[in-house]
């Protein structure tokens, strides 16, 4: 069993390119939420998500973007937009 | 077994949980006379009320549902109770490490993605298992031969997720995780509504509680079949024959067409059949559920007024965690502690006054504004005679593939009900009504 595995779903991330990078963590949300209404400004927390699964949100970014974030980053900016700015600037 | 299949009129129901007494219930709706035979002094099983004022119950069992547990909310409703949100307003208090932190909502401060890589693997494990029948999940064999600490040992290096796992497990499942297997883990997750939903208190398991305590479905369901309920009735025996089936207990014998075993399985399995059962209900891998409740009562819920929400996650024992568990009437506060896993042993195995020093001290640490309780109410489900274990049985290496085949398959007229025969929301309330729902339409269709 890999992390690997689930996650070839939210692929897409190319260095240096931020709307990618909103659509990787689009597809992101779209996985641990279970839902498909998921936007770039989508709040995380409107949508229902929660402390825990924000932490897989985050586990996703670092194995996709190779950037980690801390989970007060998140809350700071829990939307997609939000977080593609993150990973830009942590870069 | 002539008679096998000629519809039963009359029954034995072994067991006074909400299992048993569901089960009951709908059997004598249906016209079947029905015994129920209980062990205990009370009903109720796992869920268990203790007075802590005037008008003021608390539960020292099971305690929790959610929207999702609609067999539940129906009976609460059928029965005229209702149901109060528990309280998760404010702070939490964290104990993980040298010094005591408080940070906003319940996210324990450790590295993010650490827990977050660990929940995306147990989220994993759960999606891939069959929740119907387990022991058919891919890879079955390997997951039940492998316990969760082994697992954790290969799966996870960063310190934190080490550090967390247990202690999610002991809150989850109440497991010490070398107790149970990786199927079975991943089983429970599932089972129960997956990590996220099991987890969450708004939204989730732990949304609401019973107003005036849980043991109040299981009095009023036995209030319904009055002195068709024997209390003290402990059963030592279950014989069938051509006819009929004779269950035993000390004050005597009981005679009827089918029975419902309604028991966790670890007593199940200590009942001596005639004939032998093909399979047993436990094995020497299956565990007691690891859980000490312990409800301490304040003159009020003063952590509230410090911006406090009473919840507290700790690395150090006895309380691993801690919740606000106030009658919604008001009045006294209640900080209840959950002593699981591993710890749940030790802590049982002290003496009443070290126990209650542990508990005390650790409150006041973790919430400085605490005087000293006037009330103090500690159970040992792990030790509990008649429940061998507490939310539910722990199913060990090897248990789904042996034991799940038959868990729900009934013995010539014997058959199985209990939270742990349910597959869904296993180990909860509502699967123990859920069983008792099954057993009823096996009974009707004999």
């Amino acid at each position: 069993m890999s992390v690997d595995t689930t996650t070839s779903a939210d692929s897409g991330g190319t260095p240096g390119n931020p709307g990618s990078d909103v659509e990787s963590v689009v597809a992101i949300f779209r996985r641990v939420l279970e839902s498909t209404e998921v936007t770039p400004d989508s709040d995380f927390f409107l949508l229902g998500g929660d402390s825990l699964i924000a932490t897989r949100v985050l586990s996703a970014i670092a194995r996709s973007h190779g950037v980690e974030l801390s989970f007060d980053d998140f809350v700071l900016a829990p939307t997609p937009q939000g977080l593609a700015e993150q990973i830009a600037t942590a870069r | 077994m002539r008679h096998d299949r000629a519809g039963a009129t009359s029954a034995v129901v072994v067991g006074a949980g909400l299992a048993g007494l569901t089960a009951a219930t709908g059997l004598a709706a249906h016209g079947i006379e029905v015994t129920v035979l209980e062990a205990r002094d009370r009903v109720g099983g796992r869920t268990h009320g203790r007075q802590v004022g005037s008008g003021s119950w608390i539960d020292a069992g099971a305690a929790y549902l959610g929207d999702r547990h609609t067999e539940l909310n129906a009976l609460i409703a059928e029965l005229g109770l209702k149901t109060t949100p528990t309280t998760m307003q404010g702070a939490s208090r964290f104990a993980l490490g040298a010094e005591h932190a408080t940070r906003d909502g319940r996210f324990p401060p450790l590295n993010a993605v650490a827990l977050g890589d660990l929940f995306e693997l147990l989220d994993e494990l759960a999606t891939a298992v069959r929740p119907e029948a387990p022991w058919l999940t891919p890879d079955a064999e390997r997951l039940d031969a492998l316990t969760a600490a082994e697992w954790a040992e290969q799966h996870l290096t960063h310190p934190d997720a080490r550090l967390f796992f247990p202690l999610f497990l002991g809150e989850m499942m109440a497991a010490d995780p070398a107790d149970v297997s990786v199927l079975h883990l991943a089983f429970y997750l599932r089972s129960g509504g997956g990590l996220r939903y099991l987890n969450a208190f708004e939204g989730g398991a732990q949304q609401d509680r019973i107003a005036g305590g849980a043991h109040q479905a299981c009095e009023l369901l036995a209030g319904r079949l009055g002195d068709r309920v024997r209390l003290g009735e402990p059963v030592l025996a279950v014989r069938q024959d051509e006819d009929g089936v004779t269950v035993r207990t000390p004050q005597g014998d009981h005679r009827a067409d089918v029975v419902v075993m309604a028991l966790p399985p670890l007593l199940a399995d200590a009942v001596d059949y005639r004939p032998a059962l093909p399979v047993r209900r436990a094995s020497e891998r299956t565990a007691r559920g690891c859980a000490v409740k312990v409800n301490l009562v304040y003159p009020g819920p003063l952590w509230r007024e410090h911006g406090l929400s009473g919840w507290s996650v700790n690395a150090e024992g006895p309380l691993l965690s801690t919740v606000d568990d106030s009658p919604p009437e008001g009045g006294v506060g209640v900080l209840t502690g959950f002593v699981t896993g591993g710890e749940a042993h030790r802590y049982a195995a002290l003496t009443a006054q070290q126990q209650r020093s542990a508990a005390v001290e650790q409150a006041a640490r973790l919430f400085p504004m605490l005087p000293e309780p006037i009330g103090f109410h500690l159970t040992d489900w792990v030790n509990e005679q008649y429940s061998q274990g507490c939310y539910a049985a722990l199913l060990g290496p090897g248990d789904w593939l042996r034991l799940g085949p038959t868990l729900t398959t009934p013995h010539h007229r014997v058959h199985w009900a209990g939270t742990e025969t349910s597959t869904e929301y296993f180990g909860l309330m509502e699967g123990a009504i859920r069983s008792g729902h099954r057993v009823v339409a096996e009974i009707l269709a004999r």
